[in-house]
């Protein structure tokens, strides 16, 4: 109307996020991490890309998955390793996983009202040697647990996790009791299972999985040398040692 | 002496033409007026010792402050212009409590000292949109004691921003006697103990009154304790076995 007013009310909207799907998950063990992602890249019913790495290694003894709208990730990701050079240069030292933990914390909060829209599972090894995986949510709430599966398959794998790791709804047999921590190859094996069995019920999750492997010094890896395919990213064999492995998964 | 350093020593940012940045070099000379401050490091932790001159039976001597708390790790001794000092450690106190706000750890002794001195080359005119800075270089000196993932350490800063570690350290008018006999008496394996008693005999050789527990302060950073200002009681004890 030319005097300024609207005959209709009207509406604008601003969407500034999109879901790119896909799943990503961590399970510490002892003196090991193990932090896995699928590499499809969706948007509603089209794949953008079959290979999008999801899971990131930012230092000899930290990896992070990113997880939620794929560009925020890219970003948060970079800004972090970022972080950590800046850190590097003023404290000659690699930050510590507790560290990069409360740095996430810190870096998410800070967008607390235009937020990241992505999940973070933060896996490596702590300072004293044993595995470790931080979960986050968009803004920075967070929490060192054992296992965490998150994305979009993550009603899917998490109570799958709960039984298999935390033993949730089993019963140890009389007189043993369930282990704390589980050897190597049998979280390969869950990792892998989560992951195929999340492809075949989940149509954002497949085409490729990256399972990253950190082991702590000293410690033994527990023959993941001898596994098909496996692949050393570490520079000297006598610090923490990490390790990728990659999978298919089925692409329809 | 003068006469060649006019004209070079009014303005703060001007090198004279030997190269020289003459009111930081008469900060430095602001040091040696200072009371005595000693640091001495040990495999157990560090100590450091101050002199406090009391001027007049009036003076409260529990009054005058040259050790202070950075962090609970962290500690400082101060000679100088102790004034200048307050701006430093207010500095410092707030980098460290961001670090361990920022990376839920405590920052490293090498890390607040660099922030301390990065502090202190901070005078001159201020640029636009920049925050008013300080007109002229600090007249401190500063002996920063901590412990970290290295172990104890023990760091001297001085106007220039330059810092040094040193295994034992004095600053101040009594500083070079200090110092010399600190190189003959400090040893690799020195429990803190001997660090304690080792200060204030350094202190007693270059002061002029007799040393008792209300003239000198003692504090010290341990790996148990962390940093702790010792009370009369505490420092009497040490006085009377020295």
């Amino acid at each position: 109307m030319p005097d300024g007013s609207f005959a209709h009310p009207q509406q604008r909207q601003f969407n500034p996020y999109t879901d790119n799907g896909g799943t990503i998950l961590a399970i510490a063990g002892a003196d090991f991490t193990v932090i896995a992602g699928d590499t499809r890249q969706s948007e509603g019913y089209s794949i953008q890309t079959r290979y999008a790495p999801k899971v990131f290694r930012l230092t000899d003894r930290a990896v992070l998955a990113v997880n939620g709208f794929a560009a925020d990730g890219n970003m948060f990701v970079k800004k972090v390793k970022q972080r950590l050079e800046w850190y590097r240069h003023a404290h000659a030292k690699d930050m510590p996983l507790r560290a990069i933990a409360r740095l996430i914390q810190t870096m998410l909060y800070a967008q607390r009202f235009f937020p990241y829209y992505v999940y973070n599972i933060l896996g490596g090894i702590e300072e004293d040697g044993s595995g470790a995986v931080y979960s986050f949510d968009p803004v920075g709430s967070y929490e060192r647990e054992a296992c965490r599966a998150a994305g979009a398959a993550q009603s899917l794998v998490q109570p799958f996790l709960d039984n298999q790791i935390y033993f949730k709804n089993q019963k140890a047999a009389p007189g043993t009791s369930h282990p704390t921590h589980l050897p190597l190859s049998d979280v390969l094996s869950i990792v892998i299972d989560s992951f195929t069995s999340a492809t075949e019920r989940h149509i954002e999750v497949g085409d490729g999985l990256e399972i990253y492997v950190v082991v702590a010094r000293g410690r033994s890896p527990q023959g993941i040398e001898g596994i098909r395919g496996v692949q050393e990213l570490s520079a000297q064999p006598n610090g923490d040692r990490t390790f990728i492995l990659r999978r298919e998964l089925k692409k329809d | 002496m003068f006469l060649t350093r006019s004209e070079y020593d009014r303005g703060v940012n001007t090198f004279s033409p030997e190269g020289r940045l003459f009111q930081v070099e008469y900060a430095i000379e602001a040091i040696k007026l200072g009371s005595t401050t000693v640091g001495v490091r040990t495999p157990e932790g560090v100590v450091l010792g101050v002199e406090k001159r009391v001027q007049s039976p009036l003076l409260e001597s529990s009054s005058i402050e040259k050790i202070m708390e950075i962090d609970r790790h962290l500690g400082c001794a101060m000679s100088g212009l102790t004034a200048d000092a307050r701006t430093m450690i207010d500095h410092a106190r707030v980098t460290a409590q961001n670090h361990a706000f920022t990376y839920d750890e405590q920052i490293k002794v090498e890390s607040v000292t660099q922030a301390v001195c990065d502090l202190a080359l901070r005078f001159g005119e201020s640029v636009h949109d920049e925050d008013a800075m300080m007109s002229r270089p600090f007249g401190v000196a500063l002996l920063i004691a901590g412990i970290d993932e290295l172990g104890p350490q023990l760091f001297h800063t001085d106007p220039s921003g330059t810092f040094v570690r040193y295994d034992a350290k004095a600053i101040g008018s009594g500083s070079e006697a200090a110092q010399s006999e600190l190189q003959d008496k400090w040893h690799k394996q020195m429990t803190l103990q001997e660090a304690q008693i080792l200060v204030l005999r350094v202190l007693k050789q270059v002061m002029e009154e007799k040393l008792d527990h209300h003239n000198v302060q003692l504090a010290q950073v341990t790996p148990t304790g962390g940093f702790e200002i010792l009370d009369e009681v505490r420092l009497k004890e040490i006085v009377d076995i020295m």
